[in-house]
Formats: C-alpha cells, structure tokens, sequence
C-alpha cells in the first residue's frame, strides 16, 4: 500500500467528514463568486422548462390578455364615465398585477414536484452555491413576470392605453409588477414547503381573488362602502396600481411606490426565515 | 402430505360499493385535516363580497325590475362558487394521473370506473360545502327565495348538476393533460372571463352589440337566467319557471355530459 501525503490527507478529511474549503474560498461553492454563475444555470433551467411548455406559456401570457379584453367590456365604459379618466389606466395594471400572482402558482407546484422528485435532495448534494435554488426561482418568476405585463403592455396599447408620460415612465411601469409579484411568489413558495399542494393551489387563489376584488384597479375606490375603503386604500396591489397610474396618466408616483416597496419588503422578511428553513428541509429529506 | 390448497383459495370478491367509498374517503378525509375544508368556504365568501361590495353601487341600477342587486347577482356568486369547487378537481385528477396512482389501479381488481366515480363523488361533496357556503353569505347580503319550496330545490339540484358536469370536465382536462401545472391556471381566470361576460352581473344589452349574442347564449347566462328564475323575487323581474328559460340550461348541461363521457373513456383508456 503506498500512498502519497496528499491522498492520505484527503481520505482523512473525507473520513472526518467536514473539512470543505472555508467560506470566501474560490474553490467552495458557497463562494460568493459562484452566486451569480450558479443561480444564471438553475434560472436557464426553470425558464427552458416553463418555455417548453405550451400550456403553461400560452396560459401565462395570452390567458391574462383575455381577462383584460373581458374587463374593458364589462367595467370599461362605467369607469370612463364615472372617473372622466379611460379604466385602462387602471385595469392593465391590475391584470398584471393578478397574473403575476396567478403564476407565482405554477412555481409553487413545481417547486413541490421537484422536492418530491429528489431533484432538489440532488442538488443539494452537488457542489451548487447554497443560495442559488431560491435566488434562481425568484429570478425566473421576475423574467416571467416582465414578460407577461410587457405582453399586457402591447394589448392595453392596442385597446387604447397610452404612457402620458414618455418612455422613462413605461419602462418604470413595466417593472413595478415584478417587485410585488416577486414578493407574493416568495409567499407562495413558503406556504407550497409547509403545506398539500391543493392549498397552495386554492389558497393562493383565494388571496389574489380578494386583493383583485378590493382594488382601485377594479372600480373606483368610492364605489366600494365607506367602512372598507381603508383598506381597499391601503393595501399592496392598489398601491401598485396607483404607481403605475401615476406612470402613465400622470399623478403621484413616488408615495404609492415606496409604500408597495414597504408591503413587499415586509413580505419577504416575514417569509425569508421560514422559506430559507423550509428549503433546506426538502433538500434533505430522503 | 403436501398441502395443495394454497393455490385453489378463491380470489376475493371485492364489493364494488366498498372500493368506491374507501376512495370517496380517500378523497374527502384529507380535506378535513389539511384546510382544505377552510380554502374551499373561503372561496365562496370571498366571491359573495368580491362581486357584491365593489358592484353594489357600480352596477346595482342596471339590474332593473328586480328588488335588489344581491337577488340579481346570486345565482352568478352561487355558479362561481361551484365552479372553483370543481375545476379543482382538475387539479387533483391531474396529480392522481401523474403519480400513476391511476395506474396502479388498473393493475388491481377495481372496475375500470370505480375511481372515476370516487372522485366525483369527493367532487359533489366540495360542490355541496360551495353551494352551503354560497347560500348562506347569499343571505347575509340579502338574497332571499321567494318561489316556494319545490324551486328552491330546483335551485339547488341544477346548482349541483352544473357542479357535477364542470367536475366531470374537470377531470377530463386534468387526466388528459397528466400536467398539475398547467391545470392550475384554470382556476379563477377563465372562471372570472366566463362569469363576467354573462348576464350574471349586467343585463344583456348594457354590452357592447358585437357581444350581445355570445353573452345572452353562452352556458354561464343560461344557467344565470334559469337559476334567477328558480329563486324568485318579490318583483316579477326574475321571469318566470317555464321550458323556455330553464330548458336551455338543462340542454346545455346534456349537451355538455354526452359530449365528455366518450372523451373520458378514450383518454382514461389511453396507456403509457
């Protein structure tokens, strides 16, 4: 038996167990340097599969368009006429706003499927930046989310929906969707890594259901009884809507959008913890 | 001596009643235990106030001849509630589809329609706890039934059989698909185009004329017009019970079953 240092030192640290390169260390992959390639691989990954898939690609971008069209037939002229301002300016934002929050769903499942499968239990065993499973979904949500409001963008146009405010406003009004989407996808994930797949499915219909139906994007806030328009006020998607309002027909920007920021930030924080717990659980399991 | 017997032992006669209600069990337990249950009451409340606070005031003067808005919204918020019910179960016969579970059966001595009639049945059920759910925030807002007992049940019996023919289409599109993901997507938003694009919540001619035929003859009006009728109202602007307002939803529904029942034999006879 002959045996050079190195290699005995290897099966050594392999027998002890733990003795991986340190943290900072180019070659760990907990390197902060293997954040970005890792979580471009995985998110390349989500992004090919969502693609590949008819259903899912034509119900993420065209169902939303059909919802618009049905929501400027039936709600469009009673705003117009009530506001003296055209409903678009209100229901595209809104309809992008709720696919955003539809299709965080799809992510949800997935992620239990993938859990289910092993897949995740896999990766967790190979040499991939701990952060880069989480990062990569969020990052494939935000893609798809632009996508679909950049879709909801054309149709609106078409309908006659216009930026008042030039191309810095539209390119603004394009993301504001993502950051709240976004936030109620990391919802999403965390209630999908505690709970059946049907709650995941059904409760997170429920929850958009309501933040739609209790929205200035659905009619005018005093249509709604006096005793709830606070909250109708004051919750996330309204403010959301009235940033992107101000984005396009003009009026205050900067309040609705730090306060959706806040509601969003506070999301995440409140889930971050659970979620980071969670994930790490279903990458261990057997 | 050598016992011959082992291989002689009758087979078992599974009862067929038997096996459909362990798998009724089988998918009304989990309900109880994982919220389920809750998501579902959840639901009907939220289309009970989701329709009737933000278009009380919005839309309550169009609907003309009837005494008040929620008696004219009802059967909508009731069509709403049912439909969320079933199209999960797209959901769920989709999953079953893709664990193979569906496969395993076909390997036992389960007839070829046990499973299917043990998800309806799990399917009616959600469908009743919507319709309960419906009814009773239905009342709250003031919905009340003014046209005596035998149409209240009428009410409810058609509610149920809608339920049942959108569960059965349901499982149909969620076997066919073998796809949880994708089948997500059916809830709420073709749920919400359908229901808003019905004479649910506007008459017929506040839409624009283009529409006017797809609204007045779509399935969702016609159910809405029958239902409206069954309930009543104090007024006579709920139409009457007759053939020419209920038939068509009856129509429909037949329609809807003759055509899936032979899909559903082709697709869940497809092998893989």
């Amino acid at each position: 038996m002959t045996m050079t240092s190195g290699e005995r030192k290897t099966a050594a640290s392999v027998g002890l167990g733990d003795r991986r390169p340190a943290y900072g260390d180019a070659r760990s992959e907990n390197s902060p340097r293997w954040l970005l390639p890792h979580t471009a691989v995985l998110t390349g990954r989500i992004l090919r599969r969502w693609s590949r898939d008819p259903t899912t690609l034509a119900e993420t971008l065209f169902v939303p368009v059909a919802f618009l069209v049905t929501l400027n037939i039936v709600l469009g002229d009673g705003i117009s006429q009530v506001t003296g301002q055209s409903a678009l300016y209100g229901s595209v934002p809104l309809v992008a706003i709720v696919a955003a929050m539809s299709g965080a769903t799809v992510g949800g499942i997935g992620l239990m499927r993938e859990r289910d499968g092993g897949l995740l239990s896999r990766l967790w065993v190979l040499p991939v930046h701990r952060a880069a499973g989480v990062l990569s979904r969020l990052v494939a949500e935000a893609v798809r989310i632009v996508a679909a409001t950049a879709v909801l963008m054309c149709a609106g146009l078409a309908l006659g929906f216009r930026f008042e405010r030039g191309i810095s406003g539209a390119i603004g009004w394009v993301f504001v969707p993502t950051v709240f989407g976004v936030a109620f996808s990391v919802a999403v994930m965390t209630i999908a890594l505690y709970s059946a797949k049907t709650i995941v499915v059904e409760g997170t219909a429920v929850i958009w259901g309501l933040l739609m139906f209790f929205s200035t994007g659905f009619v005018p806030l005093d249509q709604y009884p006096k005793s709830i328009q606070p909250v109708v006020e004051h919750q996330p998607v309204s403010y959301a809507i009235e940033a992107m309002r101000g984005l396009s027909a003009g009026g205050p920007v900067l309040a609705p959008t730090m306060a959706m920021v806040l509601w969003s930030g506070a999301i995440i924080a409140l889930c971050a913890v659970p979620m980071a717990i969670g994930y790490r659980k279903a990458s261990m399991r057997d | 001596m050598i016992d011959t017997s082992v291989g002689r032992v009758a087979r078992p006669a599974p009862s067929t009643i038997q096996q459909w209600w362990v798998l009724t069990t089988r998918g009304i337990t989990p309900t109880l235990r994982n919220g389920e249950l809750l998501t579902q009451v959840a639901a009907s409340i939220m289309f009970t106030i989701g329709f009737y606070f933000p278009l009380k005031q919005f839309m309550g003067v169009y609907a003309q001849g009837m005494s008040s808005y929620a008696q004219y919204l009802m059967p909508l918020i009731a069509l709403q509630a049912i439909a969320f019910a079933s199209v999960s179960a797209a959901f769920r016969s989709a999953t079953d589809s893709v664990d193979g579970i569906n496969r395993r059966f076909k390997s036992m001595p389960i007839e070829r329609l046990t499973p299917l009639a043990a998800r309806m049945s799990a399917s009616m059920y959600r469908c009743t706890v919507a319709l309960v759910v419906a009814l009773l925030c239905g009342h709250m807002i003031g919905f009340r039934f003014y046209a005596g007992l035998v149409n209240t049940v009428g009410f409810c019996v058609l509610v149920l059989l809608i339920g049942a023919a959108l569960s059965f289409l349901g499982d149909l599109i969620g076997t066919a698909s073998e796809n949880p993901e994708a089948t997500t997507h059916l809830m709420m938003l073709p749920q919400l185009i359908f229901g808003l694009l019905s004479v649910g919540v506007q008459p017929a001619e506040r839409f624009p004329s283009w529409i006017q035929g797809f609204v007045r003859n779509q399935p969702i009006s016609q159910f809405v017009y029958a239902l409206r009728a069954l309930a009543g109202d104090s007024t006579p602007g709920a139409g009457a019970v007759k053939w020419s307002v209920v038939g068509p939803a009856v129509m429909w529904m037949v329609a809807l079953i003759a055509i899936m029942i032979p899909l559903h034999v082709l697709v869940s006879a497809r092998r893989r």
